[in-house]
C-alpha cells in the first residue's frame, strides 16, 4: 500500500477551539486536503515538512455574511467607477488576473484579498434566487475561498401566498425545491414583508411584527415564523438567516427584541445586529443610543440565537441590501447616487455609496454598538465576526476590529476621537473585557462554521478541510492578522507572507434538502402563470459551479 | 534649461503618458526619463521609443513639442513646477492638477482639467467637451484652482465643480455648470442649452452677445453690479484672457436656480443683447 502525500505542520502553537485546543504546540498532518491523524508508524515521514515553530496556526477564517457576488454586488461595482480610479489596481501576473479594489473588489481580487487575510470561506448573504446562476458565475472567479449563498425568501410571493392560505407543508416544499434550484445555502429574511409593501407603494414599509403586508394580508411575525419553523423541520444545517425589519432606524430594537422573541425557540440567526439595536426615536439624532445590553442579555438567555455583527468602521464604502426602502433612505441621508432594484416575485434591493465618520455622533455609537456586541454576548461561540462587507466597512478591516477587542487601551484610543456624548449613549468605555487569541479564533472561524452547520470547517481535527493558517505572533494583533504567514486551502499552500502563490478554486456549498415532489406541479402552473423566465431554464445546473459539497441535513 | 519632450510618434491607438510630472522627473537623469514607461494602446513602451528627450528636468519646467492630439494624461496628477505645450494634446490634460501651471499654446481634448484640484491651466487655443468636469461617477469635478481657455469650450464645462475658477473666452457647448455644486465659471461668448442644470450653488456668469435661454427653474432675481464680478475679471484679464471690456462697467441681471435641487446658484446675464 503507497503511503499517501503527507504534509505535515510542525511545532506551530495551535489554536483549535473546537477541539478544545487552546495554544498548545502541536504537529498537524494532511493529506488529500484533509487533515488526518498522525501516522500511527512513527517512522512515517511527510513528504513536505512545514516548520511552523513560535508560529500561531488556526483554522481557515469562515465569512458567514457578506456581499461578494450576484447582481447588487455587480450594480455597485459599476455605480462606484470614482472608487475604482482611486484605488490601487492589481495587475496581472503570470500567476494571477488583475482586478479593481475599492469598497467592492472585482471578482478575482476578492478571492485573493480574503485569501490573504487568512480567510478560505466566505457566503454572500443576499441573493435573489432569479440572481443565483449570476452569483455563481461569479463565485467561478473567486478563487481561494469555499462559497455559499443565502437565498432571499422573505418577500417571495409563493412564500407569502402559502402562508396567507395557511399551507406550511407547501411552504417547507418550496424552500427546499428554491434551496435545490438555486444551489443555495440557507434561507434568508430581509426585511420580511416590508420589501413587499416598498414594491407597492411610494415609500412604504413595514413598521414592525404585526403591520400588513400589502397584497398578502399577512404579516412579518407569520414570515418570520413560518420560514423559520420550515427551516427547522427541513433540518438546514444553518439557522433561518435574519435581517430584521427597521434596519437602521432609532428606536428598532424593540423589533430586534420582538424578532427574537417570535421565534419561539427555533433556531435562528439575526445578522448584522448592529444595525438593529438602536434607541431612540422619530429619526432623531439626539436621541439616538445603544440598547445592546438588553439584547444581549436576551441572546445570552436562549441558546436557539446566533448573532453576527456587521461591525461600523470609519470610511467610505457602498451600502447595499436587499432591504429596499433602507437603501432609499441612505440614498436621502447621504445625498448620493442611489440604485434601487425589483426582482418579479422575488426580492428587492437598494445601492448607495456612504461615509462613516468618526466626528458623526451617529457613525461613532454605531462602532461602539457593533464593538458592544462582542463584549456582551458571554459566549462568543454565539456571535461571529462581520462587518456585513461592505455595508459596515470592507472585510479588509478585520484587523482592525481584532485589535479593537484584544487591546482595550486602542479601544479606549480610537474612542477619545469620537465625540463625547458615545460615552453617556453605550456602555462601550466601562467594558473591560479583552478577548484572547482562542476567543478570536471563535468568533472568526470555529463560531461561524458550527452556526453554518460546517461540520468539516473551522476546526484541525481528522476529517475537516485542511483550510489553515498561520500567523506570525506580534504585539500589534492588526498587524499579527493582516498577514499571514501562510494560508493553506486544502491542502495547498496558496499564501505566502500575503502573496497569492498558487489561486486555487474553492468549491461550492450548498444544500438539497428532500420534499414532497409533488409540490413542483403548482410550483410549475404558478411560476408559468408569472415568471419571466420558463421553469426548466430556472435551476441552476451543476454546470455552473467549479466543484461543489452537498451539505448534508442534520 | 527646460526638459524638452519632441513627440514623433506615429500611431493611430491612444498614448498614455500618465505619471509623466517634474515632480517624479526631477531628480531623474535623462538616461532614466528615457526609459519611463508610457502606453501606446494597451502596450508599454520606453518614453523615448516616441519622444526625443533632451535638456533637464532639475527645473521642474517641461516643454513638449509636436502634434500630441493623440497624447493623453500630459501633466495628470502635478504638483509643482511648470509645462508649456506648443501644440495640441489629447484627453485629460492637466487631469487633477494640484499644483503647478500647465500652457497649452494650442488646442485640448476632452476632460481638460478635470477633477482639478489646484494650480493653473491656460489652454491658449480651443477645449473639447468637460473642462474641469466630475469624471463619470464622481460626486465632485475640480475642488480648487483656475482653467482659462481662451477659445471655445464644449459641453458640460464645471459639471459638478465644487470649487475653483473656469473662464472660457469664446463660446461654450450645453449645461455649462451642470451639477455644480459650488465655485464660479465665466463664458464670455455665447452658450448652448441648458445652462446651469441642476446647480445646487455657486456663479456661472453667462457673457455672451445673445442672451441664452435658461431653463424654466431658474427664477429672476435682481439686476446688480456685484463688486467680485470686477474682482473675477481683473483676475482672468492678468492671466491674458481677452473680454469685451464693457463688462467691466455693466450691471447682470441675476438668475437664482436650479429650483430642481438647492437652488442656491445663480446666473449672470447682460441686461440686453450687445453688440460685439
Amino acid at each position: 500500500m503507497t503511503q499517501p502525500d503527507y504534509t505535515c505542520i510542525t511545532g506551530g502553537t495551535v489554536y483549535d477551539p473546537a477541539n478544545g485546543i487552546d495554544g498548545q504546540v502541536r504537529d498537524l498532518w494532511i493529506a488529500d486536503g484533509r487533515i488526518v491523524a498522525a501516522p500511527s508508524d512513527r517512522a512515517v515521514r511527510p513528504n513536505r515538512e512545514i516548520d511552523a515553530r513560535g508560529l500561531v496556526v488556526m483554522p481557515g477564517g469562515i465569512d458567514m455574511h457578506c456581499h461578494i457576488a450576484g447582481p447588487k454586488v455587480n450594480v455597485a461595482r459599476k455605480m462606484r467607477p470614482e472608487e475604482k480610479r482611486k484605488a490601487a489596481p492589481l495587475h496581472r501576473t503570470e500567476l494571477l488576473r488583475s482586478g479593481t479594489m475599492g469598497s467592492v473588489p472585482s471578482t478575482f481580487a476578492t478571492g485573493y484579498k480574503y485569501a490573504g487575510l487568512g480567510y478560505t470561506t466566505a457566503f454572500d448573504a443576499a441573493i435573489p434566487p432569479l440572481g443565483a446562476r449570476h452569483a455563481h458565475e461569479e463565485f467561478a472567479d473567486t478563487p481561494c475561498l469555499d462559497k455559499g449563498i443565502f437565498v432571499l425568501v422573505g418577500n417571495n410571493h409563493y412564500v407569502m401566498q402559502s402562508l396567507r392560505k395557511k399551507e406550511p407543508q407547501k411552504l417547507k416544499a418550496f424552500l427546499a425545491w428554491l434551496l435545490g434550484a438555486t444551489k443555495g445555502f440557507a434561507p434568508k429574511l430581509v426585511n420580511p414583508g416590508g420589501v413587499e409593501v416598498w414594491k407597492s407603494r411610494q415609500n412604504g414599509n413595514v413598521e414592525g411584527l404585526d403591520s400588513i403586508v400589502d397584497n398578502f394580508g399577512i404579516t412579518p411575525r407569520q414570515i418570520l415564523r413560518g420560514v423559520a419553523q420550515a427551516t427547522n423541520e427541513l433540518g438546514l444545517p444553518h439557522a433561518v438567516h435574519i435581517h430584521c425589519n427597521q434596519l437602521g432606524m432609532p428606536g428598532n430594537w424593540s423589533t430586534t427584541l420582538d424578532t427574537m422573541q417570535a421565534l419561539e425557540g427555533f433556531r435562528g440567526h439575526l445578522t448584522h445586529i448592529q444595525f438593529h439595536s438602536y434607541g431612540g426615536g422619530d429619526a432623531d439624532e439626539n436621541t439616538f443610543n445603544s440598547k445592546v445590553a438588553k439584547l444581549a442579555e436576551y441572546v445570552n438567555a436562549h441558546p436557539n440565537i446566533t448573532v453576527d455583527v456587521g461591525q461600523v468602521l470609519f470610511g467610505e464604502t457602498t451600502s447595499m441590501t436587499g432591504d429596499g426602502p433602507v437603501g432609499y433612505y441612505l440614498s436621502k441621508v447621504y445625498g448620493g447616487k442611489w440604485f434601487s432594484g425589483d426582482t418579479e416575485m422575488e426580492a428587492g434591493c437598494g445601492i448607495t455609496p456612504i461615509k462613516y465618520k468618526n466626528k458623526s455622533l451617529v457613525h461613532a455609537l454605531q462602532l461602539a454598538i457593533g464593538l458592544e456586541w462582542y463584549l456582551l454576548v458571554d459566549d462568543p461561540w454565539r456571535v461571529a465576526m462581520s462587518t456585513d462587507h461592505p455595508n459596515g466597512g470592507s472585510f479588509l478591516a478585520y484587523p482592525q476590529i481584532i485589535r479593537l477587542l484584544m487591546d482595550r487601551t486602542y479601544r479606549q484610543d480610537v474612542l477619545k476621537a469620537c465625540p463625547p456624548q458615545v460615552r453617556e449613549r453605550s456602555t462601550l468605555y466601562d467594558l473591560k473585557r479583552e478577548y484572547t487569541l482562542n476567543e478570536i479564533a471563535i468568533i472568526t472561524r470555529a463560531g461561524p462554521a458550527r452556526m453554518l452547520g460546517l461540520k468539516n470547517k473551522g476546526h484541525l481535527g481528522p476529517g475537516a478541510d485542511a483550510d489553515i493558517t498561520v500567523y506570525t505572533p506580534h504585539d500589534n494583533k492588526e498587524t499579527m492578522f493582516e498577514l499571514p504567514r501562510l494560508v493553506i486551502k486544502a491542502g495547498r499552500v496558496i499564501v505566502e507572507q500575503g502573496e497569492v502563490r498558487d489561486p486555487v478554486d474553492g468549491k461550492t456549498l450548498h444544500v438539497t434538502p428532500d420534499y414532497d415532489r409533488a409540490i413542483e406541479t403548482d410550483i410549475r402552473s404558478w411560476f408559468e402563470q408569472y415568471y419571466s423566465i420558463g421553469w426548466r431554464n430556472y435551476p441552476v445546473d451543476f454546470d455552473y459551479l467549479h466543484a461543489a459539497e452537498n451539505v448534508p441535513t442534520i | 534649461m527646460p526638459l524638452k519632450l519632441s513627440y514623433f510618434g506615429d500611431t493611430s491607438v491612444p498614448v498614455e503618458v500618465e505619471g509623466l510630472t517634474p515632480d517624479w522627473a526631477c531628480d531623474k537623469s535623462p538616461a532614466e526619463i528615457e526609459r519611463f514607461e508610457i502606453f501606446e494602446g494597451n502596450r508599454k513602451r520606453p518614453l523615448a521609443e516616441m519622444f526625443r528627450v533632451s535638456g533637464s528636468a532639475t527645473d521642474r519646467c517641461f516643454e513638449w513639442e509636436g502634434n500630441l492630439a493623440g497624447v493623453h494624461w500630459i501633466g495628470a496628477g502635478m504638483q509643482t513646477g511648470e509645462m508649456h505645450v506648443h501644440g495640441p494634446v489629447g484627453r485629460h490634460v492637466g487631469s487633477g492638477l494640484r499644483g503647478g501651471a500647465i500652457q497649452i499654446h494650442g488646442d485640448a481634448g476632452d476632460w481638460a482639467g478635470a477633477e482639478l484640484h489646484g494650480g493653473l491651466l491656460h489652454i491658449h487655443g480651443s477645449a473639447a467637451q468637460m473642462v474641469g468636469a466630475a469624471y463619470r461617477g464622481a460626486p465632485k469635478g475640480m475642488t480648487g484652482g483656475m482653467i482659462l481657455v481662451d477659445g471655445d469650450a464644449g459641453d458640460e464645462v464645471g459639471a459638478a465643480m465644487r470649487r475653483g475658477l473656469i473662464a472660457v473666452g469664446g463660446s461654450a457647448g450645453d449645461l455649462v455648470g451642470f451639477n455644480m455644486i459650488a465655485g464660479t465659471v465665466l463664458v464670455f461668448g455665447d452658450c448652448g442649452i441648458r445652462a446651469g442644470a441642476n446647480m445646487r450653488r455657486g456663479t456661472v456668469g453667462l457673457f455672451g452677445a445673445a442672451r441664452p435661454t435658461l431653463l424654466p427653474t431658474f427664477r429672476f432675481a435682481t439686476t446688480i453690479r456685484p463688486h467680485v464680478v470686477n474682482v473675477l475679471l481683473r483676475t482672468v484679464a492678468a492671466q491674458g484672457v481677452k473680454f469685451d471690456q464693457r463688462l467691466l462697467e455693466e450691471e447682470f441681471d441675476i438668475y437664482h436656480g436650479d429650483a430642481v435641487s438647492v437652488g442656491r446658484g445663480e446666473l449672470l446675464l447682460r441686461q440686453v443683447e450687445v453688440a460685439v
